[in-house]
């Protein structure tokens, strides 16, 4: 036993460590985290003794931060939960934007349709993906470069078709080209704030999906493929099937931030959407946060993007917001592989408030 | 990022201008010989740079994302050397080489070595943060301007066919190269090791090799070979700091090709992309022998995962 039992602190820990037990905390949690979202954009303007959050923080940059937020809840699904690490998900993000600008450059098609056109898209090509290398069995170093390979052939083919707008790409229409102007039906605001509202609206959904998941047979399925995918497949888990259907839901939301991507930003270019960073930024929210939680991914892209975005604001250097997002992968990875959601029970550990730090009894942040 | 056309061959000029751009009359004969010898120019340059990839693969099951950028290090290296010394940049290429084995060390010993028993995935993004720390440091330092090494290179000619003296040294220093390194793999106790390690790691540590040592070795000499085809590259193409994606992400193609971890593999690999790429410039449109390269990727990744020399993972 510890001597600091008697701290205070120490009693907070424990009353957190029951709560985290609870089935009821991480809905709860998400509540509170959704719930300071809804508010965040007009936290901007207050001013507390002269300094205001705005002067720091812009709006568009939250936007970027939740649509990352967005895209690595997504790909945690397939990578975090049932263990498959993709690192090709810049694939359907691009088929959500091209779907999108594709259909409402050419044909005036409406981008709400276009994005589910391209949802489809990129769900069947992960189909295809996953279809090919489980077939094959491809693992670990080898399932990762096949994704990040059709990923990038993706990005040629585009770049070498005159048809699908080739290297140069598309700039986005007008809302009057197709639509009656600016507005929800129309995918195009004349300011940030509705905008803001759609990707929290689209996190929204992707988090109770994959809260539901996590917390059902199918998720329970994709966790124990993750964890050993022999054992999975001799209990009786068809494991092909299931990891396939993890593919699918992945790539199917995925392409969403895509098409928000596509009717937010005024260009979309192959070598954009398709760019190998691309690979990364999708995925790095979700390994800050913690892989296959459902909190982390939202955690981590606040952490990642705010930071590189103020350096690359802060320090007027083109590349240095990609040098603190490489420092950030690198120690992230060395000193918190576990994400910011174990951030408490080291806390925990490091002050010794633990009975011991391999208490069975501890908080499970994977229950997160 | 446009992708970097490879070689003074470019597919979005006219095959006339190519033909001219390498000062040979466009016959049909010639023009074919010409090519032949870009491919195993640029195979050979492309089986160094997977040769080094392949090695830190086979012996630590590390895949290194920061390969291509320790490339356009050694690149940046050589260039300012020569450009503050007024010495032709041959002469720094072999500088280039050994700080670029004692960068790998560094590398190694901080990100990698820590890590080196967690899930793969750790290592792979570890290592792309050194690119992205690497390149963008680079592009700080040096402007994200094209640059070319400031020589002057006549060609060399026999019966026709014309080569640029750059091509000529590049040609040489990859082939001395992969012969000096296939030599040090095969004949001696180091590489032996080296080798031993990739066949059976635990094995290897059964029989008394120092495998933690090793993969200092490894690492640093992936890096070295890195450098090595990094800094030769300039001899035949102007560089700027993002000309590592496209050897890397063609590299990663070749030694998948080859078989991951396959030393021979790693050079059979970089001949056939050096060809599907020299001849996929020169009689296709736009760059779609990149379409080629990774169709070829696909399909050697499902029908023979384990590589045209991989064998069962030796």
């Amino acid at each position: 036993m510890s001597s600091a039992t008697g701290s205070s602190l120490s009693t907070v820990w424990h009353r957190y460590k029951q709560f985290r037990n609870e089935s009821y905390a991480t809905p709860l949690l998400l509540g509170i985290i959704f719930g300071i979202l809804i508010v965040l954009p007009a936290l901007l303007e207050v001013s507390i003794a002269g300094y205001s959050l705005g002067t720091r923080v812009s709006l568009g940059m939250l936007i970027v931060t939740l649509v990352w937020a967005y895209t690595a809840q997504s790909w945690n699904i397939m990578s975090g939960f049932t263990g498959q690490f993709s690192f090709g998900h810049a694939a359907f993000f691009g088929l959500g934007a091209y779907g999108t600008i594709l259909l409402v450059s050419n044909y005036a098609i409406n981008p709400w349709i276009g994005m589910m056109v391209g949802a489809v898209l990129a769900a069947l090509y992960g189909l295809l993906i996953g279809v090919l290398c489980f077939r094959y069995e491809l693992q670990g170093h080898y399932f990762a470069l096949a994704t990040l390979a059709f990923a990038e052939l993706l990005r040629f083919i585009i770049n070498n078709i005159g048809a699908l707008g080739g290297a140069s790409g598309f700039i986005k229409p007008l809302p009057r080209e197709y639509a009656d102007g600016p507005g929800l039906l129309a995918f195009q605001f004349s300011t940030d704030l509705p905008y803001y509202y759609v990707i929290l609206t689209f996190l929204l959904i992707v988090t109770v999906v994959a809260f539901v998941i996590r917390n059902s047979r199918f998720g329970l399925y994709l966790f124990a493929i993750r964890e050993d995918e022999n054992a999975a497949a001799a209990v009786g888990i068809p494991t092909f099937k299931y990891k396939l259907a993890a593919v699918a839901v992945s790539a199917f939301f995925t392409a969403w931030a895509g098409a928000f991507w596509a009717m937010y930003f005024d260009t979309i270019r192959p070598d954009t959407v398709f760019d190998l960073l691309i690979n990364v930024e999708i995925l790095l929210p979700a390994i800050v946060g913690g892989l296959g939680t459902v909190i982390g991914p939202i955690l981590g892209s606040f952490i990642v993007t705010p930071l590189s975005e103020i350096a690359r604001q802060s320090l007027d250097l083109p590349g240095t917001d990609r040098i603190v997002y490489g420092l950030l992968l690198v120690l992230i990875v060395l000193y918190s592989p576990k994400g910011v959601v174990s951030w408490p029970k080291r806390l925990a550990d490091l002050l010794g408030w633990q009975e011991s730090p391999t208490d069975e009894d501890a908080v499970d942040e994977t229950r997160n | 990022m446009v992708s970097t056309s490879i070689l003074a061959v470019s597919s979005h000029l006219s095959p006339g201008i190519v033909a001219t751009a390498v000062g040979v009359p466009l016959q049909s004969g010639t023009t074919i010989v010409q090519l032949l010898v870009f491919a195993l120019l640029l195979g050979g340059i492309y089986g160094l740079v997977a040769l080094g990839l392949t090695m830190i693969f086979g012996v630590m099951d590390v895949i290194n994302f920061a390969h291509g950028a320790l490339m356009v290090l050694a690149m940046y290296i050589v260039w300012s050397l020569s450009s503050a010394s007024g010495l032709t940049p041959l002469v720094f290429i072999p500088i280039a080489v050994v700080a670029l084995f004692g960068v790998g060390i560094l590398i190694h010993h901080f990100t990698i070595a820590p890590i080196m028993e967690a899930p793969q995935e750790n290592q792979l993004i570890v290592t792309f943060g050194v690119m992205l720390i690497l390149i963008s440091s680079i592009e700080i330092a040096f402007s994200p301007n094209p640059r070319s090494y400031d020589i002057d290179l006549g060609s060399v000619g026999a019966a026709g066919v014309f080569i640029p003296e750059g091509q000529l040294y590049a040609l040489v220093i990859s082939i001395t190269a992969v012969i000096g390194m296939w030599l040090f793999l095969q004949r001696t106790q180091l590489g032996r090791a080296i080798r031993g390690t990739a066949d059976n790691r635990s094995g290897a540590k059964f029989v008394g090799i120092n495998i933690k040592r090793i993969d200092y070795l490894t690492f640093g000499l992936g890096a070295a070979l890195a450098g090595l085809a990094g800094a030769a590259i300039p001899l035949i193409q102007r560089f700027d700091p993002y000309i590592g994606d496209v050897y890397l992400i063609n590299a990663f193609v070749i030694v998948v090709l080859g078989g991951l971890g396959s030393f021979p593999g790693a050079l059979l690999g970089g001949m056939i992309i050096g060809f599907v790429q020299v001849f996929g410039q020169f009689y296709l449109p736009g760059s779609f022998y990149q379409v080629m390269i990774f169709m070829i990727f696909i399909l050697v990744l499902l029908l023979r995962p384990e590589g045209l020399l991989g064998g069962k993972r030796t």
